[in-house]
């Protein structure tokens, strides 16, 4: 039965989700799996921003950005929701937290309410690195340098403006030569 | 000059083909559609159209929220490998355009259903089935469903593809659901459960607005079963009053995370917001041909005689 399932309705994440989700071997099995994503879970809305290995941040990373969704669609009263909170977050201060102060801050979001920027990869070490996984709107003071748009800026002009020069007299040249080439034939 | 002036009308073809697609895709959404409704539609289900408003303030049409338990085989199959926007367009306009042909109506697992297929090896020409639909799947115009009876003490299951060209009618002879989704346990209960007569008359609904939920309780034969039903959570089966230890071993192979497991989900469904735009793109092809079917019947034995 390859219809998709209509019992639960679901935001769409603003993520790119792989098709298949990464498996984590503990004692416990697959169960171990959902408890260790749910302990990354709880960091992350309870930190903001943690520093962990990138497998588990990348599934931890649509695992929290699935919570978030979810508590903004249905809300605190929807059952179902707050039995994900409840399984999801170990703490239950942070159950409060993310429909009082996430929900609120997520509420007009069009992008991802989570970053994940890749950290360094020491070797010998972990072959796939680090990472920071980090809540959007978080108070600490940005990972990457802002953006500014250059382009305008006096050097840049005239650096752009002398390239155009350049690439024209060019042109003009090879035409020049082209055509003479043309005429002797 | 040569080489900068290729690279422009380049750029500008791209452009022009993203700004096309874009635009197509615009005016399918802020077209203004204005419900078509007859003075006797009081009686029948209105299938209201919703009206909201986009950042631009044109109005944006929206399909009710039943469409997806009414047409479910609109969404595309949620296995990511194998999406393809294009393709899934493509697919709902053929289905679109079967459905202008042939009526195939709303049901669901649990509804009596009768289809006739033309059949160049029967004396008529056509088949016709009676039975239960016990399954539903499949997406676009693979989707299929299994009715089941039982004829002469045999049971019998037929799985239909419902946009097969062969389907000549296809018949809602009681519309209802059950307690599950699935109803394969019906082949390990008693055949009474599964007997429905071929010349079972369409029953008319007293509650137009609402599918009854049947909450019958089958009972299964005993056992051997063709499937361990006491592992599948059924809610329309009797008490099972098997041993403890089948119990106990269901709860070993049990997996009860899944329950939380919020990924598993979202790749097991298609999100709202797609959901959304899929059914406004079909939502109103789907209305004008209802309407026409009703207005054929309702003028259809006048104008025939």
């Amino acid at each position: 039965m390859n219809q998709a399932d209509l019992s639960k309705l679901v935001s769409a994440l603003r993520i790119a989700v792989k098709p298949k989700p990464k498996l984590f071997s503990s004692p416990e099995g697959p169960a171990g799996r959902l408890k260790k994503l749910s302990a990354t879970v709880t960091a992350l809305v309870k930190y903001e921003r943690i520093e962990l290995n990138y497998p588990r941040a990348e599934e931890a990373q649509g695992y929290a950005e699935r919570l978030i969704s979810d508590a903004i669609r249905n809300g605190d009263c929807h059952k179902h929701t707050m039995e994900m909170a409840d399984y999801w977050l170990n703490e239950k201060q942070l159950v409060h937290k993310l429909f009082k102060v996430l929900v609120p801050r997520y509420q007009n979001y069009n992008s991802s309410f989570t970053r994940l920027v890749r950290g360094p990869t020491t070797y010998p070490g972990y072959y796939a690195g680090t990472a920071i996984l980090e809540l959007k709107g978080n108070p600490f003071p940005p990972l990457k340098p802002e953006t500014h748009n250059y382009h305008y800026w006096l050097h840049n002009v005239l650096l752009e403006e002398a390239k155009k020069e350049f690439r024209s007299a060019r042109e003009e040249r090879n035409a020049g030569t082209t055509e003479s080439v043309t005429a002797e034939s | 000059m040569l080489r900068k002036a290729v690279l422009q009308t380049f750029r500008q073809g791209l452009a022009q083909s993203f700004f096309k697609r874009n635009a197509v895709s615009l005016s399918e959404t802020t077209v203004t559609h204005q419900p078509i409704e007859t003075s006797n539609e009081a009686g029948e289900r209105s299938v209201s159209t919703q009206k909201t408003s986009d950042d631009s303030g044109n109005t944006v049409v929206v399909a009710p929220p039943e469409f997806r338990f009414m047409y479910p085989e609109f969404l595309p199959d949620p296995a990511m490998e194998t999406r393809n926007r294009l393709k899934e367009k493509l697919e709902r306009m053929d289905m679109l355009q079967r459905r202008s042909v042939i009526e195939i109506p709303e049901f669901y697992t649990g509804s009596i259903m009768a289809v006739t297929v033309a059949d160049a090896n029967s004396p008529n020409k056509f088949a016709k089935f009676v039975g239960i639909c016990i399954q539903r799947g499949g997406s676009g115009l693979r989707a299929w469903f299994i009715l089941r009876n039982v004829v002469d003490k045999q049971g019998v299951e037929i799985l239909y593809e419902m946009y097969c060209p062969l389907i000549q009618k296809i018949e809602v002879l009681r519309l209802e659901r059950r307690l599950d989704e699935s109803l394969l346990y019906l082949r390990d209960a008693l055949p009474e459960y599964s007997t429905f007569s071929f010349d079972m008359e369409p029953e008319r609904r007293l509650n137009n607005s609402v599918v009854p939920i049947n909450p019958l309780k089958v009972k299964l034969r005993p056992r051997p079963w063709l499937e361990r039903w006491e592992r599948q959570n059924l809610q329309g089966v009797e008490d099972l009053k098997l041993p403890q230890v089948f119990y106990d071993r269901a709860a070993k192979v049990a997996k009860p995370w899944e329950k939380y497991d919020l990924m598993l989900h979202y790749r097991k469904t298609i999100p709202a917001e797609e959901q959304e735009k899929i059914f406004a793109e079909v939502h109103s092809q789907l209305q004008q041909q209802e309407l026409k079917r009703k207005l054929r019947r309702r003028r259809g034995p006048d104008s025939e005689q």
